[in-house]
């Protein structure tokens, strides 16, 4: 039966063509070789959709597709296979819509600036989306791994494709290289779970997450290296969360991210809310079976999270560039994915993942376009007035801003108020460090909607402080098309799960997310999972009073950040107020000086150990050996002097050797005795 | 009579290309160097045999007659393929005609001895890796250096008389060691074997029927000649701390002696470590796995962060060898299927990929003339094509997934993970396993600084983009990469089934 499913592969393929096709004839086609991008995301996109609503039927598959390299004699099989359930549906739709997005988007920053270099872009964007989409199918964690990697290696041509600069390829160095400080822990992951189980699928009754808690429960045994098969399943857990931190910009390897805004914009876009970033928290999302077994394991990630969530958001208030603000925020709100998913919030936190995706995705692409119309200034403070300049840039802007700082009714609100939500009443439970990493989540949300709308503020309002922002440069279509159609999403998507109103009303069945992702594979529903986290819950008051109050504070903190920034920012002329925090300003703008010390330990620790090495390899090991071979050339020197060319001395030598030999042989024949 | 054959058109090929006009000597040279690859691809393409070849596995493509009698002792020749030997066959042949393409610009005097040498080299190999018998196996070993030392010594940088002579020393010393190993087992052997051929001896030696000689009780002599054999295969790897004559070789050979040493003369060190001590001792083995252990992951850290020292990119490809040979050891070590079955695929992609790295460092020379970071930055904009492989080469070195070298790492840890020979054998795992992001270091160091940033170039040369027939090896070599890493079972089969009769006895794996 030639269903749908048959055509996932397609997914994937079709970006990959158009990478090929950009690579080998970009030159040769009009605009660089976008267009075959744009057709092959839109063909994806649709047959995203198409997955979707088959999905949306109760359909799921999980088949293998390939194998790639066939173990005999009882060796394992490594093979590559499609997991299409609601989650990864979901994640098709948003990837491949996004990614359509930035395309077109693309047209307007990178086309119409008369960018060179366009087929190394497009093909850059069309190998991005694919890997992307290759990991989102991806029924295995070896197969994730790999396709991770391949978002690795584009996330490195991306934000290094102004080459011929000096800022871009360090950038990418960087990315490429903190994130594979993270994969490292990954890839030990990925062998250790492949020599405790001897699989690694996500689904299924052979799959690790299933024997792992047939494992916990007694009902199997697993190859545990010695240890207790919790510990140790928190170990491997751990290990592969590595490439999680990584990757989704966790303290403390979230260096990398503000850096890689050195990238053109819509790839920032891109690599924010739809690809690179999200792949980490996803990874979770996907084997979350797995990570509901560990206690420890799911409390790092709730305080990873929390922390990350805060120590982020502190640090955008103060950024001076509209993108470096964005890329602080990034890092915050995966922040708040990773507390949800720590704090036994599955859905919310995926609910927040694809709210984010669109508001992001929106930000992104609307700084670009200030960026456009500022003629790649991105100093907010050269900026001011644009409002009525760039309307449509403005009320889409303002509708991700509403978003991301969480004001109700937009999407941010519902997603993050559930999170935040999640965490509480599990915190209230009986885990107090939930309730830690929920204050520290709480607190943030002022933060947010303090440098949300400083910046907001800051660029669109008051009067223009520069020439260009009293002329700016005008956007076309090509760039209000994704804006309208992202500031639609970023203010309605909340209501494809709005608990809270379900909860305070009383109105059964709108929290669609919760059922959609209860719709998948035996073990990898949301319920399974509920079951599976440790924690229970517990509510100040009734359910709905504690949804009551979660709301109200967190939308009272967040209106509180939003209105300080009114005040302090919403002014003809504004100045900097930050300058009022004196040292924590210094502090908070050098980053908490994270990045000094990852480029001192670069520089000041593994370069003085190599050149150390260096010299004791040059001077001790190979010292050895020269000195050998001095001591056999010299004493080759000496020997050679007995090689007089004098016949009567060779005699003599030739005798005494012989009579030598002749007594050896003597003695040791027993002639004398 | 197939690898007779193939030896056969590979010696008339560099008599002839010996002794022909230096004009068309190259051209010559790769054109005839076709036929042992079109010869070693019919091999693969006919193979149909399963199991070792020395333990009593099928044998392909087998001769084997008496040659001559010493006393109780017959030497055959006695030639065949099986799974672990056949993709090296195949990566020499074509790795040779690449090298020899690739010298057409960078060699421009006594062309026609240069591409001779080349060619007698690649007919040796072929006898390393097809040899059955100990005696003639030995002479193709031995025969190998002697041209090696020739193309460094003659074509070689400034300090090319230095180096030549390390090369040819070290290893000499390290062969005449593996030797006298070796012999000393025949010796012990005594009358339960007939002949030198290897598989007769494997068969003896796993079947417990070596005596004592020389005062040495049976199992004090196996582990003298283990170790023995063990130094003397480990300084061609090389392993740490004996690998000091691999960056002065390679640093002073021209480029394409460099991507034969890296690509096909390394292998044989691990090659025969995997012939002769892991397959007929495999108990020696299992018993010295910390110390080896120890060895593999020194070498895959120490030789990483010595590459990250490196100012010379040469220098820098060079030491990143002795860092991914490590894992092989590593594999080798762990008597699973994956891991000494990666340890054979990590072989054929460390030889794709390592020649890749060092052609495309002599393109970059060819052109710019110097080959040191500080010289110059930039180059990418000049040379765009020739980056960008550079790039996809240098990744494919990072352990790209879908890149040969990701398959040949990841079945290696994967196999030496799980492996039960010793306890510590997951953490001596994951400390190796480390050498992927001290890689990703220095390879991306190295590529921003003379790659990207502004254009820089201090020399007096114009750099612009290199001749097609410099780009195309690169090229060629970048698909097999692609191929080999989306689709390992191209020799990862045949490699198992050749692997894992060394795997059933002798151990409990």
């Amino acid at each position: 039966m030639a269903g749908i499913f048959d055509f996932v592969p397609a997914i994937v393929l079709l970006p990959f063509v158009s990478f090929l096709v950009a690579l080998a004839v970009g030159n040769r086609m009009p605009k660089g070789g976008a267009f075959a991008g744009i057709v092959a995301t839109a063909g994806s996109f649709l047959l995203s959709l198409a997955t979707f609503f088959t999905v949306s039927q109760g359909q799921t598959y999980n088949q293998t597709i390939y194998t790639w390299a066939q173990g005999l004699d009882g060796a394992v099989t490594l093979e590559f296979g499609l997991l299409i359930d609601p989650l990864s549906a979901l994640m098709l739709v948003i990837v491949t819509l996004i990614a359509l997005l930035v395309h077109i988007f693309s047209l307007g920053y990178m086309n119409d600036e008369g960018e060179t270099g366009l087929p190394r872009y497009y093909a850059g964007l069309g190998l991005f989306t694919a890997s992307m989409l290759g990991f989102v199918v991806a029924d295995n964690l070896l197969m994730a791994f790999m396709f991770f990697e391949l978002v690795g290696l584009c996330s490195y041509l991306l934000i290094g494709f102004w080459f011929r600069e000096p800022g871009p390829p360090s950038a990418a160095k960087k990315a490429f290289l903190v994130t594979r400080f993270g994969d490292y822990f990954f890839l030990v992951g990925v062998v250790a779970v492949f020599a405790t189980f001897g699989t690694a699928a996500f689904a299924g009754s052979e799959s690790f997450p299933h024997l792992a808690e047939q494992a916990l429960a007694g009902e199997t045994s697993v190859n545990t290296f010695g240890f207790a098969a919790e510990t140790w399943f928190t170990i491997v857990g751990l290990l592969v969360l590595g490439g999680v931190v990584g990757k989704s910009a966790q303290f403390p390897l979230h260096t990398w991210l503000p850096d890689a805004m050195e990238g053109p914009t819509p790839v920032s876009a891109l690599i924010h809310a739809a690809t690179m970033v999200a792949a980490g928290v996803y990874l979770v999302a996907r084997m979350y079976g797995f990570y509901a077994l560990s206690p420890t394991a799911l409390a790092i990630i709730a305080l990873i999270g929390g922390f990350t969530a805060l120590f982020a958001a502190t640090m955008g208030v103060v950024k001076r560039e509209i993108k470096q603000v964005l890329a602080y925020s990034t890092i915050s709100q995966y922040g708040y994915m990773m507390l949800g998913l720590g704090g036994g919030g599955y859905v919310a936190a995926t609910f927040h993942l694809m709210t984010h995706a669109f508001f992001k995705a929106l930000l992104f692409l609307g700084a670009g376009s200030v960026i456009i119309a500022m003629h790649h200034n991105e100093n907010m403070w050269d900026m001011g007035g644009l409002k009525e300049k760039m309307p449509v840039t403005y009320y889409t802007f303002l509708s991700g801003s509403l978003a991301l700082a969480g004001i109700f009714p937009f999407a941010g609100f519902w997603s993050k108020d559930e999170v935040l939500y999640e965490t509480l009443i599990h915190g209230l439970g009986g885990s107090p460090i939930l309730l830690v990493a929920y204050a520290m989540g709480l607190l943030a949300v002022f933060f947010t909607g303090f440098y949300t709308f400083r910046m907001v503020f800051l660029t669109f309002h008051g009067k223009p402080r520069s020439q260009t922002a009293r002329d700016p440069h005008g956007v076309r279509w090509n760039v209000k098309g994704p804006l309208a159609v992202l500031g639609v999403l970023a203010a309605t998507t909340g209501v494809v799960n709005m608990v809270p109103v379900e909860k305070l009303l009383g109105i059964k069945g709108i929290d669609f997310l919760h059922q959609w992702l209860d719709m998948s594979l035996d073990g990898l529903t949301a319920h399974h999972y509920a079951e599976l986290t440790p924690y229970s819950s517990a509510y100040i008051g009734g359910e709905a009073t504690t949804v009551a109050i979660g709301a109200a504070v967190s939308l009272g903190l967040a209106i509180a950040g939003a209105g300080l920034a009114y005040v302090l920012y919403n002014v003809p002329e504004p100045t900097e107020h930050t300058d009022k925090l004196g040292g924590i300003k210094t502090l908070l703008y050098n980053n908490y000086y994270q990045d000094e010390y990852q480029v001192w330990l670069a520089n000041s620790v593994v370069r003085p150990i190599s050149r150390g090495a260096d010299k004791f390899d040059q001077g001790v090991v190979d010292g050895v050996v020269n000195g050998v071979s001095s001591v056999s050339l010299f004493s080759g020197s000496r020997v050679r002097r007995i090689q007089t060319g004098v016949v009567s001395n060779y005699a003599a030598l030739l005798t005494l050797g012989l009579t030598v030999l002749l007594l050896g042989f003597g003695l040791l024949g027993g002639w004398f005795q | 009579m197939m690898i007779e054959a193939l030896m056969a058109v590979t010696f008339a090929a560099a008599l002839v290309v010996f002794v022909a006009p230096d004009e068309y000597a190259g051209r010559l040279a790769a054109a005839l160097s076709l036929l042992p690859v079109v010869g070693s691809l019919l091999m693969w393409a006919q193979y149909d045999a399963s199991g070792n070849a020395l333990l009593g596995g099928d044998i392909a493509f087998e001769t084997d007659f008496v040659w001559l009698s010493l006393g109780n002792l017959d030497v055959h020749w006695f030639v065949g393929v099986d799974g672990i030997s056949l993709p090296l066959l195949v990566l020499t042949t074509i790795l040779t005609t690449l090298a020899i393409v690739s010298a057409w610009t960078p060699i421009d005097v006594r062309q026609s001895q240069f591409y001779g040498l080349m060619l007698f080299m690649e007919a040796n190999l072929l006898g390393v890796f097809t040899a059955l018998d100990f005696f003639v196996w030995f002479v193709f070993w031995e025969a190998v250096l002697v041209p090696m030392y020739f193309l460094i010594g003659i074509w070689g940088g400034p300090r090319r008389k230095y180096a030549a002579i390390k090369f040819f020393v070290y290893t000499n010393i390290a062969s005449l060691v593996m030797f006298i190993g070796f012999i000393a087992l025949v010796f012990g052997l005594g009358d339960s074997v007939s002949s030198m051929r290897l598989p007769e001896i494997a068969q003896a030696l796993r079947a417990d029927q070596l005596g004592s000689f020389a005062g040495l009780s049976a199992d004090a002599l196996k582990l003298v000649a283990f170790v023995a054999m063990f130094l003397g295969f480990a300084v061609k790897v090389p392993v740490v701390p004996l690998h000091t004559w691999l960056p002065d070789a390679h640093v002073e050979a021209p480029t394409p002696a460099s991507v034969m040493l890296a690509g096909v003369l390394l292998k044989m060190g691990t090659y025969a470590l995997l012939r002769f001590n892991f397959t007929m001792m495999p108990d020696v083995a299992k018993a010295l796995v910390v110390p080896i252990a120890v060895i593999a992951v020194l070498s895959v850290i120490y030789g990483a962060i010595l590459a990250l020292a490196q100012q010379d990119l040469k220098r820098i490809v060079a030491y990143s060898s002795v860092s991914s040979m490590g894992y092989v050891i590593l594999g080798l070590v762990a008597y699973t299927t994956y891991g000494v079955g990666g340890a054979t695929f990590q072989m054929i992609a460390h030889g794709l990929i390592s020649g890749l790295m060092f052609m495309a460092v002599g393109v970059i020379y060819n052109t710019t003339h110097t080959r040191m970071l500080g010289d110059m930055s930039g180059i990418a904009d000049r040379m765009p094509v020739t980056s960008g492989i550079f790039v996809a080469g240098a990744f494919g070195y990072m352990g790209l997934p879908l890149m040969a070298g990701f398959a040949g790492e990841f079945f290696i840890f994967q196999g030496s993970f799980q492996s039960t020979v010793h306890s510590a054998m997951p953490l001596f795992t994951a400390a190796a396993m480390f050498g992927i992001v001290i890689v990703a270091g220095y390879l991306l160091s190295a590529m921003q600084r003379t790659l990207f940033g502004p254009f820089r170039f201090d020399g007096d040369y114009e750099v612009t983009e290199a001749a097609f027939h410099d780009v195309a090896p690169l090229a060629v070599l970048l698909l097999l990469v692609i191929v080999l890493g989306v689709d390992p079972d191209i020799f990862f089969t045949m490699i198992q089934q050749a692997v894992n009769p060394i795997l059933e006895t002798g151990g409990g794996l």
